[in-house]
């Protein structure tokens, strides 16, 4: 069944390597008209899903449907509206950016007449399209990877890390590019590890985790029901602190983070109900030393994924 | 036809393009300069004369031929295979697919662009062997009674398709390889090891060999073959007929892109 009003459908996709479970019966839903964060620790699945929407490889089970059409094998016409960056941009070394647009044009959807000067213009790199691609910087080549996958003026857009190696000024263009994209009515799916850039660019968020959508929605919404309050009281206190939270906030809703030391609450609730908890705990006769809002898609992705941070550099 | 045209752009671009010719041209002028120089050296008055072939016209028009398709096969199968291999390793045969590009026709394409650079590589090659077989033979005054007679005339624009199929066959194989191996280098090595492979195999067993595409590309030419690796094989073992090599050499080129198309077809494209 194909469904309306969405850019994106994929049901139950499932897929394998060796032993290895990429993705475990993952559902995905992007609306048209949205710039939907595809998030996710590094393995989780978000470059398998890309490959996937894009016919590089093909599910051990599942369904997609890309702008209203069934797609699977065969279907290669149905990718004729889609733009997509997959990975590393790819590209000709020998030749020019230009060139190489032109030469991506001689495949797939035909590219109207003066697109490929029009897309140089739009991440602009006109000035140095003539330049050969083996002297571009990272940000330079990212830049013609997206200009790339704008190529046919693409209904839905699907981006892999695209702020990989930009510039602040070329973060700052592209989100602009995609926020007008999406105003037009065409759908945006961005996988990124920059969570504060996701939290400014999307208005839908879908964490994946271990090869499953673990979070879904809109990112005010999910921060609001997602949200996070730290409380910090005297270790003697914590069973009286967290009967107090309880009471207020619902059961099941607080939990003891033993990290650094074990004299930290954690309650789930919207970060706006700090100065109500401090006075529920104030009633039960106990006073903490620090209350911390924790209401970031950060920290909602470390909660869901089950991630924590790594001392060393990245999520573990 | 604009991706077999963007293919053609594209490839008289691509540095490995002029490499390739130079590479050709080099070794063509280097063996006329050696056979030149040691053609008054032989003490065997046989041995003189069969180095002197090469610069003997009108023989040297067949000879210098089999001797640019010698070569030249070999590094038509190189060539295929760098240009295959790196639509993998660079990602764009990613790229071409993700915009909905049939694999096997970008496959067909990318076979059919190298072929015609090939071609006019071996072309050039011919060519430019031709003018040095008549400066080698002005150089150390080997007499020709006539430059061309009607006979070679005859025969030799038969020769140069044939040539131009067993080019064709030589850029399948080695495109077909590195589709397999998804590498330049992978591709051009066992591309490479599959030619003098054939070459030390046919001393055994010339008579499975000659079915092999590498002799079977020089029987058709039909004479004696004064190329490197398999051709040298094939000269010393049983040939196939020259009218029945053409056709296990089409065998063999249809299997080759049959085997490439159908890799990419599906092909997991990753990385």
């Amino acid at each position: 069944m194909v469904e309306a009003g969405a850019a994106l459908v994929a049901r139950g996709l499932a897929k394998r390597y060796g032993r290895q479970v990429a993705l475990d019966g993952l559902d995905l839903r992007v609306p048209n008209g949205t710039v939907y964060g595809f998030l996710g620790p590094n393995g989780a699945g978000k470059t398998t899903t890309m490959r996937i929407l894009t016919g590089l490889v093909h599910p051990d089970a599942g369904s997609v449907e890309l702008l209203g059409r069934p797609f699977g094998r065969g279907d290669r016409r149905a990718l004729f509206d889609v733009g997509a960056l997959i990975e590393a941009p790819s590209f000709y070394p020998f030749l020019s950016g230009r060139e190489n647009l032109r030469a991506l044009a001689a495949s797939g959807a035909l590219a109207p007449r003066g697109r490929v000067d029009e897309v140089l213009d739009l991440v602009s790199l006109r000035d140095r399209a003539g330049d050969r691609v083996s002297g571009y910087s990272m940000g330079m080549r990212q830049r013609l990877g997206i200009a790339a996958a704008l190529l046919n003026d693409p209904k839905l857009l699907l981006l892999d890390e695209p702020a990989n190696g930009l510039d602040p000024a070329g973060i700052v263009g592209m989100r602009e590019t995609l926020r007008a994209l999406a105003a037009q009515g065409r759908a945006v799916l961005v996988s990124s590890h920059i969570l504060s850039e996701v939290e400014q660019l999307a208005d839908v968020v879908g964490i994946i985790a271990r090869g499953r959508l673990v979070r879904e929605g809109p990112v005010a919404g999910l921060l609001a029901t997602e949200g996070m309050l730290r409380f910090r009281v005297l270790p003697a206190e914590v069973p009286a602190a967290g009967a107090a939270l309880e009471r207020l906030l619902g059961p099941g809703t607080v939990h003891l983070d033993d990290i650094p030391s074990r004299d930290w609450l954690v309650a789930r609730c919207d970060p706006s109900r700090a100065a109500e908890c401090n006075r529920a705990l104030a009633s039960s006769g106990v006073y903490a030393s620090r209350i911390e809002a924790s209401a970031t898609l950060e920290s909602l992705f470390l909660e869901v994924t089950g991630s924590t941070a790594d001392v060393r550099g990245g999520i573990a | 036809m604009r991706l077999f045209r963007s293919n053609l752009r594209r490839l008289a671009r691509r540095p490995a393009t002029l490499v390739t010719y130079l590479l050709l041209i080099g070794l063509i002028l280097l063996i006329i300069l050696a056979v030149a120089a040691a053609s008054g050296q032989a003490a065997d008055p046989q041995s003189a004369l069969a180095a002197r072939l090469i610069l003997t016209f009108p023989a040297a028009w067949t000879v210098t031929l089999s001797m640019v398709l010698g070569i030249g096969g070999m590094l038509a199968l190189t060539y295929g295979a760098a240009i295959a291999g790196s639509e993998w390793s660079w990602g764009t045969l990613k790229a071409a697919v993700a915009r909905g590009e049939g694999r096997s026709w970008y496959t067909l394409m990318g076979i059919a662009g190298v072929t015609v650079m090939a071609w006019v590589g071996t072309l050039i090659a011919y060519a430019v062997g031709i003018v040095g077989a008549f400066a080698g033979a002005a150089a150390v005054h080997v007499a020709s009674a006539t430059v061309i007679d009607a006979q070679t005339a005859g025969d030799l624009a038969g020769q140069l398709a044939r040539a131009g199929l067993g080019i064709a066959m030589d850029v399948a194989i080695g495109y077909a390889i590195a589709t397999i191996a998804r590498s330049q280098l992978a591709g051009i090595g066992a591309g490479i090891g599959l030619y003098f492979g054939e070459g030390i195999l046919g001393i055994f067993v010339p008579q499975v060999i000659k079915w092999a595409p590498f002799a079977a590309t020089s029987a058709m030419l039909g004479g004696g073959s004064t190329g490197l690796g398999g051709s040298a094989a094939a000269a010393s073992s049983s040939r196939l007929d020259p009218d029945l090599a053409v056709a296990v050499v089409a065998v063999w080129l249809v299997l080759a892109v049959a085997v490439a198309a159908l890799w990419t077809e599906r092909a997991e494209i990753s990385g």
